[in-house]
């Protein structure tokens, strides 16, 4: 490209990292301490504690969260409930960063453009796949399996729990392994009871939510002060997020190089056929084009984007996007269905909210219990579902009436209950994205148009995890039970997966078992991208693990002069 | 945790894209621009705005002043001072009408109908506006609208009708209720003693089979 200037140190670096979220802070990390000179690159500016505002009231907000600055230039992100007023600087502005999505298939994209991305505000759910989602293909015969099985993951699952520092609650469940667990936080109980009379009348497991929230000083950060709103961030850095975590170490050991405000357009090929030579990015701030060398290319910047960085390196070898000698790359988008559960209210409890009680920024959690080697296979739908909830007493903000007594009600209080459901979404090569000619963001890049929409069997998962979380919540005591059965617009779960998966088969997938491309060995995708399916868990963990464990085949592999 | 209930899930995202288009010839202006600010949200820059609305010489930006003293009066009636002040002292009228005056021309609009509609049956029903009625025909006016019955039963027996009036009253509540709530009087009211931290959380201590 004419004019294109070089990037500021004139090197080539052993591996350029695109990303700096949960699965690129971990690639920088085990790639520098191994001794890799590496660039990690970050579309978004660097990030500070001094921008933390999880203490901040909400009366000392102008607007108290309800800014008309945030509707003008994040009406996508704000459907997102950690977008907010007290952050939304972190999230991209919907104005310079458009999609496009066909009619009758609308998509919500939610994401971060920022040092350490989405883990900055993500939920920190952390549950572990097993094979009964690896192996899912054999065992009921749709899609096709991972090219992996648990016990390939297991150890890096070990390495990063214990890094990251996972609280949780040990369970013995075939559909949820255990892990390397920090004390598990308390039960409600409410939760204690729905607990004891699920597995008494249905056999279900009701456990603490395991998540990336430190109960006890863990690395050299702070365990938990309760104080709730995570995603305004953490000044004791009790949440994992990347930025002061694996992205710190990185820097620490002397051999990454951050490059911030580096918006990269896509990979540079080599005059060498099938050899990656490093990406191109402009200058989010200067819109200079620049290109950054490396031995090895690693996608971490989010299914969508290391996809659209793909999509976006077409060369006349590789017309049709690059790595994309199978085709698929694009195919098989899935984002976990949301849209059913259960909420009531538990009369016999104590109400009385204290404004002072301690916000436990966790719930509960039922693994998946429907198709499981121990249950008949159900006769509507294939997979499953499992549960997020929560039950305590909180203010009665929907008191009737007004006045006095009204104003009394409030602080009464009522004590409630939900169960609100995340479901597998099947991999289907009709939900797909692609590059949208007509549409550039605010760089020049040409921006994607998202083809998807839930189907026939994330449906009936719906239908039945409406109804089911309404007969355990009546099983808990609960009156008043709403039932929610509804599927919600694709994107909503925030879990997006998928679009280059992964496979042995080099006709049918983009990456081999450790996330390198089958068509360009010297070029990964580390991220959600590389899911075969979906599974019904929270996917984070896992793709930190599956990072951790493709960078070792990559250290290996660079010291035998493979890369 | 409560992400889900919590996701604001009503508008399709696909409108936006297509709303997006046109306004891609400012974001290719916006980038240059991005580099002049800061990129911190006024909260993140520390910006405290708590003390903005008691300023002195304050006046309504959107709201006239028909409006506005009706709403201090509505306010004033829903959540009345007690043992602890209420939304009249919160204020909760100023903050109604910096948001409104920032909202969209439609829920602008619904607001307005609300509070006219109020004005509407106390003239058709007591011939005056709402704010010049005595205490006890406000009180009567509200208790129609909080509590409705139509054709004799209660709205909780079966075959009653909700009043329309009552989906005017519950949307001038839910304003005067959040604005209330989100103010420094109704943390307090909520016995918030300013601290952030009163971990670790405790959970339940009783017996099994027992949470009584």
């Amino acid at each position: 490209m004419a004019g294109m200037a070089q990037d500021p140190l004139q090197q080539t670096y052993d591996a350029v990292v695109v990303g700096s979220g949960a699965t690129g802070g971990w690639a920088a990390k085990q790639l520098a301490e191994a001794g890799l000179k590496v660039a990690l690159l970050e579309a978004g500016r660097a990030v500070s504690p001094k921008e933390f505002t999880e203490h901040m009231p909400a009366y000392k907000l102008k607007y108290r969260d309800h800014s008309p600055e945030v509707v003008r230039t994040r009406p996508v992100q704000k459907q997102c409930y950690a977008c907010m007023e007290y952050n939304y600087e972190w999230f991209v502005n919907d104005l310079e960063n458009p999609y496009s999505t066909p009619p009758g298939r609308p998509f919500t994209w939610q994401r971060l453009r920022i040092l350490g991305g989405r883990s900055l505000v993500w939920g920190r759910q952390s549950y572990r796949m097993s094979d009964n989602d690896f192996k899912a293909a054999s065992r009921d015969g749709y899609g096709d399996d991972w090219p992996i099985s648990y016990a390939d993951l297991a150890p890096y699952y070990d390495i990063v729990e214990r890094y990251v520092g996972i609280s949780g609650a040990t369970e013995g469940n075939e559909m949820l392994p255990d892990g390397q667990f920090l004390p598990p936080m308390k039960m409600s109980c409410g939760e204690i009871l729905l607990r004891e009379r699920v597995k008494a009348k249905f056999g279900h497991t009701v456990t603490i939510g395991r998540t990336a929230i430190l109960t006890q000083n863990h690395n050299g950060r702070l365990q938990c002060h309760y104080c709730g709103p995570c995603e305004r961030g953490c000044s004791t850095f009790s949440y994992f997020s990347s930025p002061f975590t694996t992205v710190k170490d990185a820097l620490a050991s002397g051999n990454c190089t951050l490059i911030t405000n580096a918006v990269v357009s896509h990979v540079e090929m080599d005059t060498e056929p099938n050899k990656a030579r490093g990406v191109t990015y402009v200058d989010r701030l200067t819109r200079q084009v620049k290109e950054v060398r490396g031995k090895a290319v690693i996608l971490c910047a989010q299914a969508l984007e290391s996809t659209r960085i793909l999509l976006n390196s077409s060369t006349r070898e590789y017309p049709n996007g690059l790595a994309n000698s199978s085709g698929a790359l694009g195919h098989y988008l899935m984002d976990h269905v949301v849209g059913a559960g259960a909420s009531g209210r538990m009369p016999d409890f104590k109400t009385l909210p204290n404004a002072n009680e301690p916000a436990r920024p966790n719930g509960i959690y039922i693994p998946r219990f429907r198709n499981t080697p121990s249950n008949a296979k159900h006769s509507r739908f294939i997979r499953g579902y499992g549960y997020q909830g929560g039950a305590d007493a909180d203010f009665n903000f929907k008191a009737e009436g007004y006045g006095a007594s009204m104003k009394k009600a409030v602080k009464d209080g009522v004590y409630g209950i939900s169960l609100g459901a995340f479901g597998e979404s099947l991999a289907r090569w009709d939900n797909y994205i692609e590059i949208d000619r007509d549409l550039k963001d605010a760089w020049g890049i040409p921006a994607l148009r998202i083809s998807m929409t839930h189907g026939d069997n994330e449906a009936a998962l719906m239908e039945d995890a409406g109804a089911s979380a309404a007969e355990m919540l009546e099983a808990a005591g609960a009156q008043d039970i709403q039932v929610r059965a509804s599927v919600e617009m694709p994107g909503m779960a925030i879990h997006e997966l998928g679009t280059a998966r992964m496979g042995n088969d080099p006709k049918q997938s983009v990456l081999n078992a450790f996330n390198q491309a089958h068509d360009v060995k010297n070029l990964f995708v580390m991220d959600g991208a590389s899911f075969v399916s979906s599974a019904c868990q929270n996917p984070t963990l896992s793709m930190m693990a599956l990072t951790v464990r493709a960078c070792a085949h990559l250290i290996d592999r660079f010291h035998k002069n493979e890369i | 945790m409560k992400r889900r209930e919590m996701i604001r899930g009503s508008v399709l995202a696909g409108a936006f894209a297509a709303a997006l288009r046109p306004a891609l010839a400012n974001a290719q202006s916006g980038a240059q621009s991005a580099a002049q600010t800061s990129e911190l949200t006024p909260a993140q820059k520390g910006v405290d705005a708590s003390k903005d609305l008691s300023a002195p010489g304050w006046k309504p930006v959107f709201l006239d002043e028909h409006q506005n003293e009706t709403l201090i009066v509505l306010s004033d009636l829903i959540i009345p001072s007690t043992d602890t002040p209420g939304a009249k002292e919160a204020l909760v009228n100023r903050y109604i009408d910096l948001v409104l005056a920032a909202e969209t021309p439609e829920t602008q609009r619904a607001f307005l109908n609300s509070l006219g509609y109020l004005d509407g049956e106390s003239m058709r029903r007591f011939k005056a506006a709402f704010r010049y009625l005595s205490r006890e025909e406000q009180d009567r006016l509200l208790h129609a609208l909080a509590y409705p019955r139509v054709g004799g039963g209660w709205a909780g027996d079966t075959g009653a009708v909700a009043d329309p009036g009552h989906g005017y009253f519950e949307a001038l509540k839910g304003r005067i209720m959040s604005a209330y709530y989100s103010s420094q009087i109704g943390e307090k009211e909520l016995g918030w003693d300013g601290a952030f931290a009163h971990g670790p959380y405790q959970g339940c201590e009783h017996p099994e089979g027992d949470h009584k």
